[in-house]
C-alpha cells in the first residue's frame, strides 16, 4: 500500500505545483516581446506545452522499456505496465498536439502548420494509436503483449528519427534553448512547471498501475475459486 | 522392466505454462519410455495442444521442465527439433508446390542429405509417386495427411507428435493412416493428442487424461480398466462443459 | 552449420519465387494497384492546367502509389505461410529465426524492386512526356528505389507477420506501417526530388537525403531482425 500512498501524493503535489507554475507564468515570469516591442502574449503557452511534450516522450521510453523486459521475461507484469506507460503518453501527447495547435493559430494564424515539433508529434499520436489498435485486434493475452512490446519498441525508435529528419527541413519552430534566450524567471517558471508536470505523470501512472493490479488479482481470485 | 532403467524418451516434471492468473498447464508429469505410444485425452481448452506446443519447442514452459529424447526443450530445442516430427490434422503443407516441392523444401530446412532420393522413397511409401508433379492444393483430403506424413518422416524423426490426426479423415483414409503408423510404430515414440477414445485407447501404451491443465490420470495400457477410464473420461469432460 | 542456414535460406526464398510465378498473386495485384494510382493521378491532375511542372510532385505521387502497393504486396507475403500452417512447420524444424526473417525479407525486397521497376517507366511514359527531363542521373533513382526499399520491406516483413495474425489485417498492416515509415518516405520523397530536378546542389541534397535513408535501413533492419524471433514465435 506504501507505493500507492506515493502516488497520491505526487498526484497531490503535481497538481500544486503546475498551478503554481501557470501562477507563475502570468504573474510572475516577464512577458516575451516581438522585436517590434509589442508583448507576445502567445509565448506563455510554452510553459505548459514544452513540459508537457517532454513529459510524453519520457513516459514514452517506458513504453519500450518494459517492452524490452517483456520481451526478456514474457512476465504479464511488464506488459501492464509498458500499456499503462503508453497511456499516459496518449494523454500527454494529445496535450502537446492541442497546445501546439493553439500556439500556431495565434502566431502563425493558421491552425496547422507541418512544422518539425508538430509533425512529430502527429506521427507519434499515431504510432500510439497504432499501439492501441493493434492490442485490440489481437485475440491471444501472450501474443497480444508480444506484438505491443515490439511495436512499442519499434516506434519509440522511429519518434526521434521522424523528429531529427523533421528538421533537416529548415524549422519554423522557435528554438528554446538558444544562448542565453531565457531570463531566470522564465527559466524557473518553466523547470517548475517541467517538475510538476513530471510528477502528474508519475502519479497518473502509479494509480492506473494500481487499478490494473487489483484487476489482476481480481481475476487470479476468479480463477482459483474457478478451479 | 528393463525400460524404467532406460532414459525416458518423452518426460514433464511439474511442467508449468501460465501467462498472468490463467495457468495452461499447472504441475504436469509424466514419462514414457523409448517405443511408447501415449495418448493424450482431455476437453477443450484442457492444455492438451499447449503441452503438445512444449514438447515440441514452440512455446516454453513457465515452470517445470520437460525433455524429449533426452533434451531440454528449452537448452536443447534447436537439437531437439531435429529429432521430432509433427503430423497434424492441418497438412502443414504449402497448396502451391507440388508434392515433390513440398518434400525437398522441408529436407532443405532440415538439411536431409540426398533430398530427392528420399522425397522419393517417402513418395512412393505413402503412393503418391504418381502425383508427385502435381500442386498439393489438388489432392483430396487423404492425400494431404499421406504426403503430410512422408514430411514428418523426412527427417528420420525419433519421437512423433500427432495432434488430432483422424479428425476430417474418410473412413479409407484413416485406415491408410492406420496401417502407416503400424508400419513405422516399431521404431518410434509417439505421442498422441486426440477426441478419439476409442482410436486412442486401441493405438496406445500409456493414457493421459487432462483437465485444466492438471493430469487427471496417467496409467499404462495394461493397467487400465476401461470402463473406469470411460468413466473418468466422461466425468473429466463433462466439468469442462460446466 | 553455415551450409545448412544458407541451405535454409536459400529454400525459403526459392519457395516463394517458385509460389509466386506460379500463382502471380503479389506481383499482378501490386503492379495492377500502381497503374490504377496512375489512373487516379490522372483525374487529380485532370484540372492543374498545362503549365504544371509534373516533376516538382511527381517523387510525392511515386512514393504514395508505392508505399500503398507495397503493403498490398507484404500482406500477402504471409497469407500463405498461415494458410495450412506450414508456419508452424517452419518453426518445427531447425531454422534459426533469423534465417526466416532474412529469406523473406530478400523475397520481399525482389517483389518490390520488379513491381517498382516494371512500373516507373509507365508512370514517366504517362507524364512525364515532352516535359523537361529528368536532370539528374537515372543511377540516382536506382539508387533511392534500392534503399527506400530495403527499409520497407525489412519493417514491412517483420510488420506483416504480426498483422497476419490480427482481426483486420489489411488495415492493421496499414496503421501501423504508415507512421513507423514516416522519415523513410520523407528521405525517398527528398532523394528522389534531388535526383529528378537535379541541378545545382542537387548531388549534395541527394547524399544527404541517401545518408537518411541508409541510417534508417540500418537502424530498422536491425530492430526488426532483433525482434523477429519473438513476433514468429508468439
Amino acid at each position: 500500500m506504501k507505493r500507492g500512498y506515493l502516488a497520491e501524493v505526487m498526484l497531490a503535489l503535481g497538481a500544486v505545483i503546475t498551478t503554481a507554475a501557470f501562477l507563475m507564468t502570468f504573474f510572475w515570469a516577464p512577458p516575451s516581446l516581438y522585436p517590434d516591442g509589442r508583448v507576445d502574449f502567445a509565448q506563455k503557452i510554452f510553459y505548459f506545452h514544452v513540459p508537457v511534450a517532454e513529459a510524453s516522450f519520457l513516459v514514452f521510453f517506458f513504453t519500450a522499456f518494459y517492452g524490452v523486459r517483456f520481451l526478456m521475461t514474457k512476465r504479464k507484469e511488464y506488459d501492464v505496465k509498458a500499456r499503462i506507460a503508453t497511456e499516459v503518453t496518449l494523454f500527454f501527447v494529445l496535450l502537446t498536439m492541442a497546445t501546439g495547435i493553439l500556439w500556431t493559430r495565434v502566431e502563425w494564424n493558421v491552425w496547422w502548420q507541418w512544422e518539425p515539433r508538430l509533425t512529430t508529434y502527429f506521427i507519434m499520436t499515431l504510432l500510439v494509436i497504432g499501439y492501441f489498435v493493434l492490442r485490440n485486434s489481437v485475440e491471444d493475452e501472450e501474443r497480444r503483449a508480444t506484438y505491443a512490446a515490439v511495436f512499442g519498441i519499434l516506434a519509440f525508435i522511429d519518434a526521434p528519427i521522424s523528429f531529427f529528419i523533421t528538421r533537416v527541413v529548415q524549422s519554423t519552430h522557435p528554438v528554446v534553448f538558444k544562448s542565453g534566450g531565457l531570463e531566470p524567471p522564465m527559466l524557473i517558471t518553466f523547470i517548475v512547471g517541467q517538475i510538476g508536470m513530471l510528477m502528474l505523470g508519475y502519479a497518473f501512472y502509479q494509480l492506473r498501475l494500481k487499478e490494473e493490479e487489483l484487476k489482476e488479482r481480481l481475476e487470479a481470485l476468479k480463477v482459483a475459486l474457478g478451479g | 522392466m528393463t525400460e524404467a532403467a532406460e532414459q525416458p524418451a518423452v518426460e514433464a516434471s511439474a511442467l508449468e505454462r501460465s501467462f498472468g492468473a490463467r495457468k495452461a498447464l499447472d504441475g504436469v508429469s509424466f514419462a514414457i519410455p523409448e517405443g511408447a505410444f501415449l495418448s493424450v485425452f482431455g476437453p477443450n481448452g484442457a492444455g492438451k495442444t499447449t503441452l503438445l506446443k512444449v514438447l515440441t519447442t514452440l512455446v516454453a514452459p513457465s515452470r517445470g521442465s520437460a525433455s524429449v529424447c533426452g533434451l531440454d526443450v528449452v537448452e536443447g530445442a534447436v537439437e531437439l527439433r531435429a529429432r521430432i516430427g509433427l503430423i497434424s490434422h492441418n497438412p502443414l503443407l504449402y497448396p502451391d508446390l507440388t508434392a515433390e516441392e513440398n518434400l525437398l523444401f522441408f529436407a532443405d530446412m532440415y538439411g536431409v542429405e540426398n533430398p530427392r532420393e528420399r522425397a522419393r522413397e517417402l513418395l512412393e511409401a505413402v503412393e503418391l509417386d504418381h502425383r508427385r508433379l502435381d500442386t498439393t492444393r489438388t489432392f483430396s483430403r487423404g492425400m494431404l495427411q499421406r504426403l503430410s506424413i512422408a514430411r514428418a518422416l523426412l527427417h528420420r524423426p525419433e519421437v512423433l507428435f500427432l495432434d488430432e490426426p483422424y479428425s476430417g479423415l474418410d473412413p479409407h483414409a484413416a485406415d491408410i493412416l492406420d496401417s502407416l503408423i503400424a508400419s513405422i510404430r516399431q521404431h518410434h515414440t509417439f505421442v498422441m493428442v486426440s477426441h478419439d477414445l476409442d482410436k486412442g485407447l486401441e493405438l496406445c501404451t500409456h493414457a493421459l487424461i487432462l483437465s485444466k491443465g492438471r493430469v487427471v490420470l496417467f496409467e499404462r495400457r495394461e493397467d487400465i480398466d476401461e470402463r473406469e477410464f470411460r468413466e473418468t473420461y466422461r466425468r473429466v469432460v463433462g466439468m469442462g462443459v460446466a | 552449420m553455415g551450409s545448412l542456414r544458407w541451405r535454409q535460406f536459400t529454400a525459403i526464398l526459392r519457395k516463394d519465387i517458385v509460389m509466386e510465378l506460379r500463382t502471380r498473386e503479389m506481383l499482378t495485384s501490386m503492379g495492377l494497384y500502381a497503374i490504377l494510382t496512375m489512373v487516379v493521378y490522372q483525374i487529380a491532375l485532370a484540372e492543374a492546367g498545362e503549365g504544371l511542372d509534373v516533376r516538382l510532385i511527381m517523387p510525392g505521387l511515386v512514393w504514395v502509389a508505392f508505399i500503398f502497393m507495397s503493403m498490398l504486396g507484404l500482406n500477402r507475403s504471409f497469407v500463405h505461410e498461415k494458410d495450412q500452417g506450414c508456419l508452424e512447420a517452419l518453426l518445427l524444424s531447425p531454422v534459426d529465426r533469423p534465417v526466416i526473417f532474412f529469406a523473406k525479407f530478400a523475397g520481399n525486397l525482389l517483389f518490390l524492386l520488379v513491381v517498382e521497376a516494371l512500373t516507373l517507366p509507365v508512370f514517366a511514359f504517362l507524364f512525364l512526356q515532352g516535359r523537361a527531363g529528368f536532370g539528374g542521373g537515372l543511377w540516382m533513382l536506382a539508387l533511392v528505389l534500392l534503399g527506400a526499399s530495403i527499409g520497407i520491406a525489412g519493417i514491412g516483413t517483420l510488420l506483416a507477420t504480426i498483422s497476419v495474425n490480427t482481426t483486420g489485417k489489411d488495415i492493421m498492416l496499414a496503421v501501423l506501417f504508415v507512421p513507423l515509415q514516416y522519415p523513410l518516405l520523407r528521405a525517398a520523397v527528398g532523394a528522389t526530388f534531388a535526383g529528378v530536378i537535379g541541378g545545382e546542389g542537387a548531388t549534395s541534397s541527394f547524399w544527404t537525403w541517401m545518408g537518411w535513408i541508409a541510417g534508417f535501413d540500418i537502424i530498422m533492419v536491425l530492430a526488426a531482425f532483433g525482434l523477429y524471433e519473438f513476433v514468429i514465435e508468439a
